[in-house]
């Protein structure tokens, strides 16, 4: 498809999406318009492949959502501080959810050694302290593949530090029970897990567990899931 | 593996919890574009109000089932999701898999009623996208600075899209003669663009139609920063892409409204003092 193509398309798509949604649901505009109620926040990559409300499964409305190169949280990027101001005090979200996935472009040029140029590299700083800091294990992993999933988990722990340490974020924790999440998107499967970290911790044995009728899914610390027969 | 072990998992699905989850959210769920998901029967039960005292143990428990079973919906979903994908097309994921080529650089508001892929039709790997309150893309700003220069330089975007929408609460908010604290900075950049076009949005009498115009107006301003970058110029000179274009969304009727920027005006107009081309 030539470019100018694909232009057309996503304008004409357009077209197509907003008249299949009102035909299914007169109200479905109107109520949109009313107003945005979204419970959750969500921090990603800009990365195309990581479209949040559609790997989510959810709707116009639901998600509050800032996107980023490598889905870093700097501390005083006033671009993200907004963000999240905005979402958790005046929209009064119920979840951060702080996204990292496979194959980040952000997280494979954060351990090479070569300067990538431009405001690139300042903006990546936060990724090359996590690979300084996590020299040991970076380097002993093997697959190329695998140190750039390894450093794009570590760089979601560092960013819910960041998140948990806001004061914004402190205060509705404390005063609200908001709830702070790292969660992983592998791109390979197209499935997220929950990396254990942020606010999920402190929350008592079983609470993580998503029951069904005849099982129950338990995620452990790791973010490993397993399958138990329902009790 | 984490993957595998998941999969075997579609008796999760038809959970009661996460039907009485979906029963609660504004929106009606009856119009899933790529799901399946379990039907609503249950009646909405909100907490009530008088469970959020903080002394109040039970009320405290509640709130945290209640919490954890919305977070526990999203999982559901996109296992729901991933299992489509797969299969429509076994190979979907292996392909996304294999990297990244997107066309399009979308620049839209965290406006959660504007999710660029779902409006546009546009599929996973194709649209690369920054989205921040009110759609601004300044000068100063290294995380949306980061992401054009990715987006043109590296990914050889061919389009660069900036979507405002009427009924923006961060445009709004730039007309309240408030502090909002951290918020200031940011905002600050929409009551710049009001100043440069004070006469035209002073001349129009009707509040909600200036505020509109505003929206308009900031779109347009955020398309021009956008031409300002060295990246864009540089690699216009070089390439003859990307170019740019200047979007609405309207929720009333879905749509997207082109507010047809010249661009190649725009970049006549502002190498004057902004080439960076050199
Ligand atoms: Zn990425
Ligand atoms: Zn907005």
């Amino acid at each position: 498809m030539s470019s100018s193509n694909t232009f057309q398309y996503a304008l004409s798509s357009n077209n197509a999406w907003a008249g299949y949604k009102a035909h299914q649901n007169p109200q479905f505009f109107p109520k949109l318009a009313g107003g945005q109620s979204p419970e959750i926040l969500w921090i990603g990559c800009s990365d195309s492949r990581c479209p949040e409300t559609t790997i989510l499964g959810m709707q116009p409305g639901d998600v509050f959502v800032h996107r980023n190169i490598a889905n870093i949280v700097s501390p005083t990027d006033i671009n993200t501080t907004a963000v999240i101001e905005y979402a958790v005090v005046h929209l009064g979200v119920k979840h951060i959810v702080l996204c990292g996935h496979s194959g980040c472009g952000g997280a494979a040029g954060a351990l090479s050694d070569a300067r990538i140029g431009g405001v690139l590299d300042t903006w990546l700083l936060p990724l090359k302290t996590v690979r300084f800091n996590h020299a040991e294990e970076l380097d002993a992993i093997t697959d190329e593949k695998e140190r750039v999933v390894r450093i794009a988990q570590l760089n979601v722990e560092e960013g819910i530090k960041v998140l948990m340490n806001n004061a914004t974020v402190r205060e509705a924790i404390a005063e609200r029970g908001l709830e702070v999440h790292g969660v992983f998107f592998d791109i390979g499967c197209g499935r997220i897990r929950e990396l254990g970290c942020g606010t999920a911790h402190k929350f008592p044995a079983g609470d993580h567990v998503v029951r069904g009728k005849h099982g129950q899914l338990v995620f452990g610390q790791d973010g490993e899931a397993e399958i138990a027969a329902a009790q | 593996m984490f993957s595998t072990r998941l999969g075997l998992s579609p008796l999760l699905h038809s959970s009661k919890q996460a039907s009485s989850a979906l029963s609660r959210l504004a929106i009606p769920r009856t119009t899933p574009l790529r799901l399946t998901l379990p039907s609503a029967t249950a009646t909405p039960r909100r907490f009530c109000s008088s469970h959020r005292s903080a002394d109040n143990k039970d009320g405290k428990k509640d709130i945290t089932m209640y919490l954890q079973e919305t977070h526990d919906k999203v999982f559901e979903n996109n296992r729901s999701w991933a299992a489509e994908q797969v299969a429509k097309d076994p190979d979907f994921f292996k392909k996304l898999e294999a990297g990244q080529n997107p066309e399009y650089l979308w620049i839209g508001c965290s406006d959660s009623r504007i999710p660029a892929e779902q409006i546009t039709g546009l599929q996973p790997g194709e649209a690369f996208v920054h989205r921040n309150i009110a759609n601004l893309v300044c000068n100063t700003d290294l995380n949306v600075m980061s992401v054009i220069e990715y987006a043109v330089k590296h990914l050889k975007v061919k389009h660069i899209v900036v979507c405002g929408h009427y009924g923006c609460g961060g445009v709004k908010a730039a007309m309240t003669p408030k502090d909002l604290g951290l918020m200031n900075p940011w905002l600050r950049n929409i009551r710049d663009v009001y100043r440069l076009h004070e006469k035209e949005l002073d001349a129009i009498p009707d509040e909600e139609a200036r505020y509109e115009r505003l929206v308009e107006l900031n779109v347009y301003e955020q398309c021009r920063n956008v031409v300002k970058t060295a990246a864009l110029q540089q690699s216009y000179a070089e390439n003859g892409f990307p170019v740019i274009h200047g979007w609405v969304f309207n929720f009333r009727d879905g749509l997207l409204k082109d507010l047809n920027v010249d661009f190649e005006t725009i970049l006549k107009d502002i190498q004057k003092i902004y080439n960076l081309t050199a």
